[in-house]
């Protein structure tokens, strides 16, 4: 399959240099003092006291040539391992909702570790989704517990890899103490490290943050996956052109890679980012306009470019229910980007951009997912699938009903939707109507009322249970 | 009359023209408190009111803030302690671990421009700096901003904070996610949805 181009190789080039430009000339300002070290002891220049970085070209040119193109997602399970770009598109939740729409009333609340254990436990089982980012915070997090309330449900109930951030050091050097208990020790974990971190370190325009860059750097220190995304919001903060918020977007890419490959050179990276536009008219964020499609179309271009994987936060939608607009956004950018050539997606089951979780959503989105991976999967072009000798014995006025060639082809070359209707319409007023929304519950229910067998092992779940005092029950808990 | 073209300069975000109506109005001895409520402050409501009806995109509603600002420092120097301080006095700034601060940066602005006195502490804040300014400046209200659903939790830090040292400090939260029930539930004085909210929110909490 051959990728969507939206620039010429020398506009491709002359976006690089600009972004070299800006680092070079406009640099960027550095809160994390490990980071502003790392910088002066690798050619930058330095400012202490204002904490601005300024980057000589050949510091990220340097950088660029220890980049590698592939990145690995590691799962409890070693089944559901995926890497990129080999297992494109791989699909992600969205994360770190505060709130959910909660499956009995209809109505947004704050979510639950419990609502966690659900979620985690439906995307266990969705095969459309490769990559599991906690979905939700946990309101009823006892004190201190705030991460540890999140993790713990998610690894009990999802052996895909799982994924999320952390607000500091303490509760990242936790979270890092329960891989290493779940795999058995800390040598153990290290070989397989399951818990995949992401952060936004970068805080447009042109800023490295203090906390989330700490744990950036110490992961990669450490030789743990860690990945971060890029933010600019046109209007706000980065100019209101799409060519003005790609160039600024891609030199705080550059910037946060330069200072990853510094630290250990040849650290496997994502080219991630949510560049969206702004709605001028409120300064409403809108992750599920169509700009950021072509946002990250753009920025898959420039990844591959550099030769790195590439995706972001794509997929999003604005809309409050399950409806339409939810929908034709998730599908419109999705599309856009998966023909861009995109390897990461981070979609599934949030509204109001990235504010509730909604079971349905995820069910759909599922879906979605899947319709994507057929896009890739493609033609498979080849003198036998143009299936010459079968369309001669056929011939003008025959049937392929009951043929070899579709029996053998009927369960695996279309997608067999299980929430999209396909029925005659006497057929849907029998069943009372049913709209895509309350098809994709039906789905949900009929995966979580059965038990969990990806649960922790009674076993593993008393050490762990053992060994930190309080948590919560972190088990699926589901009812209609 | 002339009261009324700085009004509509503002409202034009007309800075240049702003600064020097205001200077002549000064020297034509007209009383700066009026200069200062009917020209400026009448204005920048004027500006909000354009802003809810989804006549004024942002960025205007900016500009008019930045027009109103510049000529409130013309007025400072002139107004007495009481016409400044009447209106009250407000902390902000986004909470520690957060650094997107937008939003925070446009109420500050639309603060000012409702002519309330603005501590702007800038990024990244924690309890205890709201709270040293707080008593130092005599604050009425705390507001604090987050976009990162990680980092809210700190805003419920300081308001218990406040509680527990039995301090009279009005709290005011906001960023997009920020909801109401929210603000209720950590105990919060007020939240908004956007900037010309926040204005009407703290002109309730401060009104005597």
């Amino acid at each position: 399959m051959e990728f969507t181009k939206l620039f010429t190789q020398t506009e491709v080039e002359r976006v690089h240099e600009a972004s070299l430009e800006i680092l070079e000339n406009v640099g960027m300002l550095v809160r994390n003092e490990k980071a502003l070290d790392i910088f002066a002891k690798n050619g930058c220049q330095v400012d202490m006291e204002t904490m601005m970085v300024k980057f000589p070209r050949q510091v990220v040119e340097k950088a660029r040539q220890t980049f590698v193109p592939s990145y690995t997602f590691t799962a409890q399970d070693p089944k559901f391992d995926v890497t990129m770009p080999g297992d494109r598109p791989i699909v992600v939740t969205g994360s770190s909702a505060p709130n959910i729409i909660d499956p009995k009333t209809g109505e947004e609340r704050r979510a639950t570790s419990s609502d966690i254990a659900n979620i985690a436990y439906l995307i266990n089982e969705l095969p459309g989704f490769d990559v599991f980012s906690i979905s939700t915070l946990a309101d009823d997090a006892p004190e201190g517990q705030f991460s540890m309330s999140r993790f713990y449900p998610a690894l009990k109930n999802c052996k895909k890899p799982v994924r999320s951030n952390t607000p500091n050091m303490d509760d990242l050097k936790t979270v890092l103490e329960l891989g290493a208990l779940i795999a058995g020790s800390e040598e153990a974990y290290r070989q397989r490290p399951f818990i995949n971190h992401h952060y936004c370190p970068v805080v447009s325009p042109l800023t490295f943050d203090v906390e989330s860059t700490e744990a950036v750097i110490y992961l990669i220190e450490q030789g743990l996956p860690v990945y971060g995304t890029i933010v600019p919001n046109a209007g706000m903060t980065s100019p209101l052109s799409l060519m003005g918020t790609l160039t600024l977007g891609n030199a705080e890419f550059l910037g946060l890679a330069t200072l990853i490959q510094m630290i250990r050179p040849g650290a496997p990276m994502i080219y991630a980012v949510l560049s969206t536009v702004a709605d001028m008219r409120t300064g409403a964020y809108a992750p599920g306009a169509i700009e950021t499609g072509m946002m990250q179309m753009a920025h898959t271009e420039m990844a591959r470019f550099y030769n790195v994987p590439s995706g972001g936060y794509i997929g999003l939608t604005n809309a409050h229910s399950n409806d339409a607009q939810s929908g034709y956004e998730t599908g419109m950018n999705t599309t856009g980007a998966l023909l861009a050539g995109a390897d990461l997606f981070n979609m599934g089951g949030l509204l109001g951009s990235l504010m509730a979780f909604d079971f349905g959503k995820a069910v759909i989105d599922n879906e979605i997912a899947l319709m994507l991976k057929r896009m890739k999967k493609g033609y498979e072009y080849s003198e036998e699938n143009l299936c010459l000798d079968l369309i001669a014995k056929i011939g003008p006025g025959g049937s392929y009903m009951d043929t070899d060639h579709t029996m053998k082809n009927m369960r695996s070359i279309a997608v067999l939707p299980k929430v999209a209707t396909r029925e005659m319409r006497r057929r849907w007023e029998d069943q009372g109507k049913p709209d895509a929304h309350s098809r994709a519950m039906k789905e949900a229910n009929k995966i979580l009322s059965k038990p969990n067998k990806s649960r922790f092992t009674e076993e593993l779940d008393t050490k762990v249970r053992g060994h930190f005092p309080g948590l919560v029950a972190g088990d699926v808990d589901w009812s209609l | 009359m002339s009261v009324q073209a700085i009004y509509d300069a503002v409202v034009e975000f007309d800075i240049e023209k702003v600064v020097t109506l205001v200077k002549a109005e000064i020297e034509n001895g007209t009383n700066v408190s009026v200069i200062l409520s009917d020209g400026l402050i009448g204005a920048m409501d004027e500006v909000g009111q354009r802003y809810t009806e989804g006549e004024f995109f942002v960025p205007e509603m900016l500009m008019a803030a930045k027009a109103m600002k510049a000529g409130l420092e013309v007025l400072k120097p002139l107004l007495s302690q009481g016409e400044s301080e009447k209106k009250g006095t407000i902390i902000i700034g986004t909470v520690k671990g957060d650094l997107h601060d937008i939003g925070k940066n446009l109420v500050s602005m639309m603060m000012e421009g409702a002519g309330f006195e603005v501590v702007d502490l800038g990024v990244d804040v924690d309890t205890e700096k709201f709270l040293t300014t707080a008593k130092e400046k005599n604050a009425d209200i705390i507001c604090m901003s987050a976009l990162l659903t990680t980092t809210m939790p700190f805003m419920e830090v300081t308001v218990k904070a406040i509680r527990e040292q039995g301090l009279s400090y009005k709290t005011m939260v906001g960023g997009a996610p920020v909801s109401e029930d929210f603000a209720i539930k950590i105990g919060a004085d007020g939240w908004s949805t956007d900037a010309p909210g926040a204005v009407e929110t703290a002109r309730r909490l401060t009104a005597k």
